[in-house]
């Protein structure tokens, strides 16, 4: 069975080791990035085909971040958490290709019901 | 609307007043330039007056003069009400703060419309004026939603974190759990923030104002 790997690009380091923890503890092989910049460098070595995506990064945004590795992978799916949530930025996180949007404080079952989704989704896609 | 008179001559008053009042105005009668001033300063004062030029004390320019001077929370709209016609008079009190003329003896659908002009203004002032609240409000929400979200994150993920570590029966589980929930509460309350889509405050202890969270937020 392959590894499933989750990419959490997040710059508070609190909140990364937190994810960090939660994920590896579900069974999940986790890698961090601080940045978008960063996430990108990683994406480009080894790609991830699960993503959460803070929106509120330094230099380029969650956001953009998104788009970018829609078009780059487009096989990967990205979930957005976010501090505080506007209707507008939901707006743009759909249309950025999130597949989901979480607020923070996220229950970390919730995050964690969907890293199980998406992979779900892959296996089915695989399989097709 | 609140509508204030301020006329000395007890004629024209009391035919202002019945005017007025049938129109559906709530009207408020003073009857020198000192009361006036002192009306247009207090709690839910009207934002509408009607002013005499010429009163004894404080004439009608020098109320406007002192009502223009006054950082209002909310704007007026004023108009003099005067037999004089000069243009020198009407530039003076225009200039003194005054937003509309009328000319003695006035037509009463003259003074109905002008009437109606100042409520539109007002009615338009007002609405910006919420307008410009809310942004602030919500500009403000956003910064406290983020700031505090963010910590709450790792507090309620770490609380969740260790409550696995712990068997049901620990006392630290129960303690935990407490500690949980009140983060809980503090993120509902930051939801409840960020669903604040207009300007709505309630009163706080005695001269404050804060923002009503629950009720802006539905």
């Amino acid at each position: 069975m392959s590894e499933k790997r989750i990419l959490v690009v997040e710059d508070e380091q609190e909140i990364c080791e937190m994810y960090a923890m939660a994920f590896s503890r579900a069974g999940y092989s986790v890698k961090t990035a601080k940045s978008a910049e960063e996430a990108l460098d990683i994406m480009v070595k080894t790609p991830y085909a699960v993503l959460y995506l803070d929106l509120n990064l330094p230099a380029m945004s969650g956001i953009e971040l998104c788009r970018q590795i829609r078009k780059g992978w487009p096989m990967s799916i990205c979930f957005a958490v976010t501090g505080y949530a506007s209707l507008f930025e939901i707006t743009d996180c759909r249309d950025a290709g999130f597949e989901d949007y979480f607020t923070k404080p996220v229950n970390l079952s919730d995050l964690m019901a969907a890293a199980e989704y998406a992979f779900n989704k892959i296996a089915r896609w695989k399989k097709r | 609307m609140k509508v204030l008179i301020a006329e000395d001559d007890i004629t024209s008053r009391t035919i202002l007043e019945a005017i007025l009042t049938r129109w559906g105005y709530e009207v408020m009668v003073t009857t020198d330039g000192e009361s006036a001033l002192a009306a247009m300063q207090q709690t839910d004062a009207p934002q509408l007056a009607l002013l005499d030029w010429m009163m004894p004390g404080m004439d009608g320019p020098a109320v406007c003069q002192e009502l223009r001077k006054l950082k209002r929370w909310n704007p007026v709209y004023l108009i003099l009400l005067t037999s004089k016609s000069d243009r020198k008079d009407i530039i003076q009190g225009l200039e003194a703060g005054a937003d509309d003329f009328i000319s003695k003896p006035y037509n009463n659908d003259e003074l109905h419309a002008r009437l109606l002009v100042g409520k539109r203004i007002i009615t338009l002032q007002n609405e910006l004026q919420e307008r410009e609240k809310l942004q602030g409000v919500l500009e403000m929400a956003g910064a406290i939603c983020h700031e505090i979200n963010q910590p709450l994150q790792a507090l309620s993920g770490y609380s969740e974190l260790l409550l696995m570590d712990f068997d049901e029966n620990d006392p630290a589980f129960a303690t935990l759990k407490k500690i949980k929930s009140q983060v809980d509460q503090v993120g509902q309350l930051t939801r409840k923030i960020m669903n604040i889509t207009r300007y709505q405050s309630k009163p706080y202890l005695s001269n404050g104002k804060i923002i009503d969270i629950e009720r802006a937020s539905q």
